[in-house]
């Protein structure tokens, strides 16, 4: 049974502050989607509004053809794993996996019989009568998994489920995780503070900003093209230059920015007006000793990072962070050029942030 | 953790407060009677029985030595008890698991019996005098609060800032001083505060300990109650009261209520 | 090697005051108990022949295992009230829980004297409302210190079941709710299982402290009611009877180890979170 996840014009409050606005978000039938922000974005509200721990001030919720804006937590039947597992800590590793179908109504035998292939499923065979405060890490976790998993729950729900395991085992992890949503076509919400993490185990991510989404996409099109400046920052465009465009030549878009002329291939840009922004990584911008075609700069601090020399550069568009080739580092003071690189770089329209 | 609470439930939580603050509402009542009579509600009110406790000698000098008692004890017991404590906290490694045990003794031993020792032993057997016979058996009596609740302070301290002061060139006995005291501030009141209180309080030590001329205000009290029925001790109930309420701000000020439910 | 002695040093006072002023009286204590001339186990033999002493035992483990039972009760639902409630009224609650808690046992005790007396408040309302048509004492009777036991008792239980409660992680009932148990199923299955550990120890306190104390049932039960602490009393500083008093504190402290070393092994193999 895949259903798929709807919020509709969701808003809602702590108190009397503002939490979500006007939030609106679908999550289709098997796919998994990630709200990613750093803290009080609104992410976990959001999930908590959808697991029924809270309730929206306005707006509705909807699994499939049901509405779950009013429902119970314990009717929803949502597959939910926690940050901090929160296994009970009074029962079994099987009797955890179980505690879902018991609430199900569903008989001894049969309950531990699909508790027990679960916990096989999760590679915990062996496991299954330890309790929860003998478990490493990735144990409790996979018993969280499993927890969630055993009730063939419409939808599965991730609440920053890898940020207490260590780096070797997230990865692990999330590799697991999605097989296993994949394998049983899961609708899937998945909330991550980690890009990293959002971007390799999601079809797309939604990236929050004081309660809105920002921007909702593939990870692909989030980073080549992000559709406004803080999603640009967010995916690690370091520079945003304020650029004017100023006429054609042939493929090319001219540009005025930083008191020089850029060209811009058309292939790469799509102008969002005449006035906008042009973000660009360290990558993106290549540093060149003068004179040359580009934006003119002062070079500050060089450091190392192993695949280049990274320069601090003064330009009249402000400091910009651009690197240089290895064969040839420029020393401090020198007078440079930044050449942009397309596929480095992106437009963006010009907005109050 | 908030849930939606049964009318039922509240209704029988509003009963408990009536039950557990009604008594003392009622001792404040007839403590301001003017008649001669214990009753609630007092007929007329008046000041004459906190006049009548102030008057009889018995009353001051106890509470004298309830007040004496409960500082000096308490004192003596966090002289002993923060080092102690201190050790076990900072040197959990070299000292054995046991020794924690050896200090939660005095509640684990019925007050009753360790007071009928201490007379026993320490006061008939070895002829101590009353008084320091009563000063050690209420130290040993709060010997507990001060270790445990320092102890709950130094459990969660980093002693890694007592090293960053020796590294900076502080020697170790004034590093505890100067570092690790303040450090751990809120425990060391906690610690003062309960065992006052308890020092204050105490009857079943006390009973044994007291001799000719010496008594605490609790035992006073008790004695008072066998021979008169009159509200003088409602009123000097009323003023032990009210050194409580006087702490409690003292706690709510320094560390909120909040720390004694922990 | 001087740090070796360092932490001993430091804890050595605490450990002196407790072995000299504890240690040595409370052994000679029991140890007065077994030098009877008569022979070791005489003064027992003569506690457990005397009808008058085992009806003091059982009376006194009757008060406490009653006044136990109340308190966990009435302390546990008041305490999930408490925890439940909205953040200002449940500081007003603490409040009124931790005060009787400072007030003293003679003070409170003494409460119920003027509530339960002859002339007291409950007679005069009985007699107001026409449920009795004269005063009858309701003092020095099993029911009166148990009643002003629970009312000593009650409070400590309330802040423990509170801390208790409040101590179980909110993403444990979440995590309840959200596999599909309803508030009863999330309290029977989660929240009871984790506070019974916590309530455990609170029991043992209120077993103990109304196994051996002394100023309730001395002002509330009186020579008719006599407990194990009154009796102590009465043996020691009344009649001299110093080995029968021993005796009657080497039970007591028989009684108490007992419960908390059983209990606590109790709590223990309730609560897999320890193990």
């Amino acid at each position: 049974m895949t259903v798929s996840l709807t919020l509709e014009n969701i808003t809602a409050h702590y108190g009397k502050t503002m939490v979500l606005e006007d939030l609106n978000l679908h999550v289709g039938e098997g796919e998994l989607v990630s709200l990613l922000g750093s803290s009080g974005c609104g992410k976990t509200t959001t999930l908590r509004l959808v697991a029924g721990f809270l309730e929206p001030t306005a707006g509705h919720i909807r699994l499939g053809d049901r509405d779950l804006t009013r429902l119970p937590s314990h009717a929803r039947d949502i597959g939910l794993v926690f940050q901090t597992y929160a296994l009970f800590p009074h029962l079994s590793v099987k009797d955890n996996v179980a505690f879902g179908l018991k609430q199900r109504g569903i008989a001894t035998a049969e309950r531990n019989k699909r508790a027990m292939d679960m916990v096989e499923r999760v590679g915990l065979s062996g496991f299954a009568d330890r309790y929860p405060a003998n478990l490493s890490g990735g144990q409790r976790q996979r018993v969280a998994l499993a927890r969630a998993l055993v009730i063939d729950p419409p939808l599965l729900m991730f609440d920053e489920p890898l940020s207490n395991l260590d780096a070797k085992l997230r990865v692990e992890m999330r590799v697991e995780i999605r097989r296993l949503q994949q394998a049983n076509g899961t609708t899937a919400l998945y909330v991550t503070h980690d890009q990293e993490e959002a971007f390799s185990i999601s079809d797309r991510v939604a990236i929050m900003n004081k309660g809105r989404i920002m921007q909702l996409d593939t990870p692909e099109v989030l980073y080549s093209r992000p559709a406004n400046a803080f999603v640009a920052d967010f995916v690690g465009f370091e520079n945003v230059i304020e650029a004017v465009a100023t006429g054609e030549d042939g493929d090319m878009i001219l540009a005025e920015a930083g008191g020089a002329l850029l060209k811009l291939p058309k292939s790469h840009f799509e102008l969002p007006g005449k006035e906008f922004l042009l973000a660009a990584r360290a990558d993106g911008l290549t540093v060149t000793a003068a004179p040359g075609e580009g934006l003119p700069a002062t070079l500050g601090l060089r450091t190392y990072l192993g695949r280049a020399y990274q320069y601090v550069c003064e330009t009249q568009a402000g400091t910009l962070t651009a690197n240089g080739p290895l064969g040839a580092p420029l020393e401090t003071g020198a007078n440079a050029v930044l050449i942009p690189q397309p596929e480095q770089c992106c437009v963006l329209p010009r907005e109050a942030l | 953790m908030k849930r939606k609470l049964h009318p039922a439930l509240i209704a029988f939580a509003v009963l408990v407060f009536i039950f557990l603050t009604g008594p003392l509402v009622i001792i404040i009542g007839s403590s301001l009677s003017s008649s001669e009579f214990l009753e609630f509600p007092p007929q007329g009110l008046s000041l004459r029985w906190y006049e009548n406790a102030f008057d009889i000698s018995a009353f001051r000098r106890t509470m004298g030595t309830s007040f004496f008692l409960a500082v000096a004890g308490t004192a003596l017991s966090m002289l002993v008890g923060v080092p102690a404590a201190y050790a076990m906290a900072r040197y959990r490694v070299q000292l054995p698991g046991w020794l924690g045990n050896v200090f939660v003794l005095p509640v684990l031993i019925p007050e009753i019996v360790l007071g009928f020792s201490i007379m026993k032993t320490i006061t008939t057997g070895y002829e101590v005098p009353v008084l320091p016979s009563l000063l050690i058996g209420h130290a040993l009596l709060v010997l507990p609060y001060c270790v445990r609740v320092t102890g709950a302070s130094l459990n969660s301290f980093d002693f890694s800032i007592e090293e960053a002061a020796v590294s900076l060139g502080c020697p170790r006995w004034k590093a505890f001083f100067i570092v690790i005291l303040p450090n751990i501030r809120a425990g060391l009141i906690a610690a003062f505060i309960l065992a006052f209180i308890t020092s204050l309080n105490d009857v079943s030590i006390s009973l044994f300990l007291t001799g000719p001329g010496v008594s605490t205000l609790p035992i006073q009290l008790l004695a008072h109650m066998e021979q008169f029925f009159d509200p003088t001790i409602a009123s000097v109930s009323v003023v032990l009261m009210f050194i409580t309420v006087g702490v409690m701000a003292v706690v709510e000020r320094t560390l909120g209520l909040t720390f004694l439910t922990k | 090697m001087k740090n070796r002695l360092l932490p001993w040093g430091l804890a050595l006072p605490a450990i002196l005051l407790v072995a000299i002023f504890l240690g040595l009286p409370v052994i000679e204590t029991l140890l007065t108990t077994f030098a009877d001339p008569k022979g070791a186990f005489a003064p027992y033999i003569k506690f457990f022949n005397s009808g008058f002493r085992r009806t003091v035992l059982w009376r006194t483990m009757e008060v406490a295992v009653i006044t136990t039972v109340l308190s966990v009760l009435i302390g546990f639902v008041t305490a999930w009230v408490v925890a439940n409630a909205p953040a200002k009224a449940k500081s007003y609650l603490i409040i009124a829980a931790v005060f009787p808690l400072l007030t003293g046992v003679v003070v409170r005790s003494f409460a119920w004297l003027v509530i339960l007396g002859k002339n007291g408040i409950l007679n005069s309302l009985l007699l107001a409302l026409g449920i009795i048509s004269e005063p009858f004492s309701m003092l020095y009777t099993q029911g009166a210190v148990i009643v002003a036991m629970v009312y000593l008792f009650v409070p400590l239980m309330i802040l423990t079941c509170v801390g208790v409660l409040e101590g179980i992680p909110q993403d444990l009932t979440d995590a309840a709710a959200s596999l599909g148990a309803t508030q009863w199923g999330v309290f029977k299955q989660v929240i009871l299982p984790m506070a019974v550990p916590g309530l455990i120890v609170g029991a043992v306190l209120v077993f103990t402290g109304s196994f051996t104390s002394y100023a309730t049932p001395q002002l509330l039960g009186g020579e008719r009611q006599m407990m194990m602490g009154t009796f102590l009393h009465q043996r020691a500083m009344v009649v001299f009877d110093w080995v029968g008093a021993s005796t009657i504190a080497a039970i007591m402290v028989v009684v108490t180890l007992a419960t908390v070393l059983l209990m606590s092994k109790l709590a223990r193999k309730l609560n897999p979170v320890a193990g």
